[in-house]
């Protein structure tokens, strides 16, 4: 089959969603079939410019290519799933956030805007309109779908899918340091664990990787840690290699993950591949579809108080952060998240 | 439901602060309501009923209004109580309630006299009325800074009223006249109401009658009252006043700011008035109700006439007062036996002839005034409107995704029409459209803090100030 793999991007800017629509071009191919991906820049502030990327998806016809039809199209991210084909199957990895889930929320800047209310109404318009033309409706966790279900009355089936290198994920003895891989911004909290390192009892260190979305956050990050005085238990380490990634992952005593409401999240899977628990917190949305308290690591508040008890714990409870590691590792075995999977159920 | 409501409160002295404390107590008991202001002083009564905020145009709290279900904008021609209210509605639509219908007052005040933004101004005319709006505009500016008399601002309100620049970004519009929403219905996709202006009822009928029924050999009072702009025609008043024989059977009372009333006292002399008539100026509410309570006519003439409905002529309705009205607008709409009608053009005639039929039969000018407070209970009560209004909110709410879209539509056309561009006309016409969308509504107090006292202090040297204000009262 041709299949077109819709998605957006954001210049200069990668994280899981690029993976992923890669990650599905390669699965594609490797089943035999002609994949490519067809990515728009989004941009969206003023908000209007929000709109006039939701026409300009839906005035592209990709119902064909040089005489030759498309035979399937794999709609991705808002809002490139709003493009229009007569068999469209959609993997939403998530909605526009801002118009749902952070509409009123300090991390939400759509409400900011003096046209926001109106530009959140017409997003939402669209998607409860438009998401029905596909034959099929999927969703990247039960997180995306639950949201689908809330904010649109749509129904979607959650279909996890394995992160990139997935196969390359080895666990090697734990060593005195938790891992935080991911982008710097603010919806991933890395200044929650920041100001929980101030009330942890035991020496906890971190280390994170990931490189800032917006200049100036990791400025801010490393001020708040001066100022908290955990500068020296912290370790910036920005973008690393893949294989210094999965070291790091092969040696953490466990990984910290608790980002607000997360869609999927592949951090949480990482560790699951590398044995390692992870500590998440009770409004972390997705992680909290693997991450089970005190079986494969820790769920917690959003407290800074909380957080630092649980890092405690595993700094502590060595034995038993393995153990849990360990669990995580069967577990992801258990729900079968491959590539063949994901292609099995998009194809059907 | 929680509604943004943004208009002049109490004591500002418009009626349109009024209305807003005569309606709050029964939308209050429909809708969570945030009066939005940028007065310091309001009245306290009013935050018995909702919570009221202040705002500064350089800050406006965005979230905390899109927090709300619908903002309410209240739009009539005084810039001073309206420039921020329409610069909000511009950029956080919502519905628009019309006070007046001709806003070319409030146009051109703004951009005139507040921004001394000829070009913008002449933009926006331009974009509606075309080349012949466009020089008429620029006429109307030159000779006002010229001293020269012409196109006077009710000229130019008639001819070029620019409603629809208010109403261009609207969710939803209210009509308080059956004309406006006739003249309105055509040109607009949004949801679009009329109803009356609400006006609460609390005196009783019987207290009004024995009151008024003074006997012989006392004067007929008659009342006029409100601001006092030269549309409310004192001049022709004072002229039929002058006029009548029988005029000592009259005293009349004028309550409100007269606009220039050294020349209003000047006339009242040379006719020989100074005994039959009393200019009390501004007096609380309590005072003008106990002096409507009192009178037996009211003179509530209007020419000409921004078109809408008059808190005024409710007010003196719900006083069971009979009343002169002039047969224009919303005026002319009224029923022939709640009011006497004045001709614009036979003024004096018309107004003597009425004051003699009220001479012979003041009984059935007095059955005038009970007709029209029969009207206002059936038509005009508080729980009414409240309820139209959010009725009207919820259809708005519904249309707003629309409105967004529409306007995103219209973005690309003006884009692909730029491909299409074909002669000088086109050209001309596609670049006017463009800057029309160009020009900034959110201006901020303190963006132009600076520019305002300069020019403060240059209209206070020189007299380009006066001689605008005197073109626009010019008739």
């Amino acid at each position: 089959m041709r299949i077109l793999i819709a998605t957006t991007q954001v210049p200069f800017v990668r994280g899981g969603a690029e993976g992923l629509a890669e990650g599905l071009q390669h699965a594609l191919r490797s089943h035999g079939h002609e994949a490519e991906i067809v990515a728009l820049p989004f941009k969206w502030y003023p908000p209007k410019k929000i709109l006039d990327n939701m026409l300009a998806w839906r005035l592209l016809d990709v119902t064909e290519a040089s005489g030759v039809p498309v035979d399937l199209l794999i709609g991705l991210k808002f809002p490139a799933y709003l493009i229009p084909h007569p068999n469209k199957v959609l993997w939403i990895l998530h909605q526009h956030r801002t118009a749902y889930e952070l509409w009123d929320h300090p991390l939400g800047d759509l409400i900011t805007w003096p046209d926001g209310v109106q530009v959140r109404d017409a997003v939402r318009q669209a998607d409860r309109q438009l998401i029905p033309e596909a034959k099929a409706v999927f969703a990247s966790s039960a997180n995306v779908a639950r949201r689908l279900k809330k904010f649109c009355d749509l129904e979607a089936t959650p279909l996890y899918h394995p992160p990139p290198s997935a196969e390359r994920f080895y666990c090697g003895p734990a060593e005195d340091y938790l891992f935080f891989p991911s982008r710097l911004t603010r919806l991933k909290r890395q200044s929650l664990v920041i100001e929980a390192l101030t009330q942890t009892e035991q020496a906890v260190r971190v280390k994170f990787i990931g490189k800032a979305d917006e200049p100036g956050y990791l400025q801010e990050l490393t001020d708040l840690a001066r100022k908290h005085k955990v500068s020296q238990r912290i370790d910036w380490l920005g973008h690393v290699t893949e294989d210094e990634k999965l070291r790091l992952y092969a040696h953490a005593l466990g990984v910290i993950y608790p980002p607000l409401d997360e869609d999927y999240g592949y951090v949480t899977l990482e560790g699951m591949l590398a044995s390692k628990p992870c500590i998440t917190c009770e409004d972390s949305g997705a992680p909290l579809e693997f991450v089970h308290n005190e079986q494969t690591g820790l769920v917690t508040g959003a407290t800074p108080s909380a957080l630092a008890a649980a890092m405690d714990t595993l700094w502590t409870k060595r034995e038993q952060a393995c153990s849990w590691g360990n669990a995580s590792r069967a577990l992801y075995d258990r729900l079968n998240i491959t590539w063949s999977e994901v292609i099995r159920k998009l194809l059907a | 439901m929680k509604l943004n409501w943004f208009s002049p409160l109490s004591p500002a002295r418009t009626d349109i602060a009024h209305y807003t404390s005569r309606v709050l107590e029964a939308l209050a008991s429909r809708a969570e309501v945030t009066l939005w202001t940028t007065q310091t002083h309001w009245d306290e009564k009013l935050n018995s009923y909702a919570k009221v905020r202040s705002y500064r145009l350089a800050k406006i709290p965005w979230a905390e209004l899109n927090r709300g279900d619908m903002a309410i904008y209240h739009v009539g021609n005084e810039p001073k109580f309206h420039r921020s209210i329409w610069q909000i509605s511009q950029r956080h639509p919502g519905i628009v309630v019309l006070h007046d219908f001709c806003l070319q007052p409030l146009f051109a005040g703004i951009y005139l006299a507040e921004w001394r933004d000829l070009d913008a101004y002449l933009t926006q005319m331009e974009f509606y009325y075309g080349k012949i709006g466009r020089q008429d505009a620029q006429e109307f500016y030159r000779r006002a800074i010229e001293g020269e008399a012409a196109l006077s601002i009710d000229k130019m309100a008639e001819r070029y009223p620019l409603t629809m620049l208010a109403l261009e970004n609207a969710l939803g519009v209210v009509a308080h006249s059956r004309q406006v929403y006739e003249r309105l219905r055509p040109e607009l996709r949004c949801p679009l109401v009329y109803s009356g202006l609400p006006f609460p009822i609390q005196r009783k009928k019987c207290n009004a009658r024995s009151k008024r029924d003074v006997p012989s050999p006392s004067p007929y009072r008659l009342i006029v009252f409100e601001y006092l702009g030269k549309n409310r025609r004192l001049d022709s008043l004072f002229e039929s006043l002058a006029g009548l024989t029988e005029k000592e059977k009259f005293h009349l009372n004028v309550f409100g700011q007269v606009a220039d009333e050294r020349s209003v006292r000047r006339t009242i002399q040379a006719l020989g008035l100074k005994e039959l008539v009393t200019l009390h100026g501004y007096v609380p509410d309590a005072k003008l109700d106990a002096a409507l309570e009192v009178a037996h006519l009211a003179i509530n003439l209007r020419f000409p006439t921004m078109g809408e409905a008059s808190g005024t002529q409710l007010r003196i309705w719900a006083h069971g007062l009979p009343s002169l009205v002039t047969e224009t607008g919303w005026y002319e709409t009224l029923p022939g036996d709640a009011v006497c009608f004045v001709r614009p053009f036979d003024e004096i005639a018309d107004i003597q002839k009425h004051l003699r039929a009220f001479l012979a039969h003041p009984e059935r000018f007095a059955q005038m005034g009970e007709m029209g407070r029969e009207i206002l209970e059936k038509n005009h009560t508080p729980e009414q409107y409240a309820r139209v209004i959010t009725n009207l909110a919820e259809r708005a709410r519904s249309y707003r995704p629309v409105a967004a879209i529409q306007a995103a539509t219209m973005r690309s056309s003006i884009e692909m029409s730029a491909w299409l561009v074909s002669n000088e006309n086109e050209r001309d016409r596609l670049e006017l459209i463009r800057k029309k969308h160009s020009l900034i509504y959110g201006r901020t107090e303190s963006n132009n803090r600076f520019l305002r006292a300069i020019l403060r202090r240059a209209f206070r040297i020189s007299s380009w100030r006066r001689r605008l204000r005197g073109a626009y009262r010019e008739r």
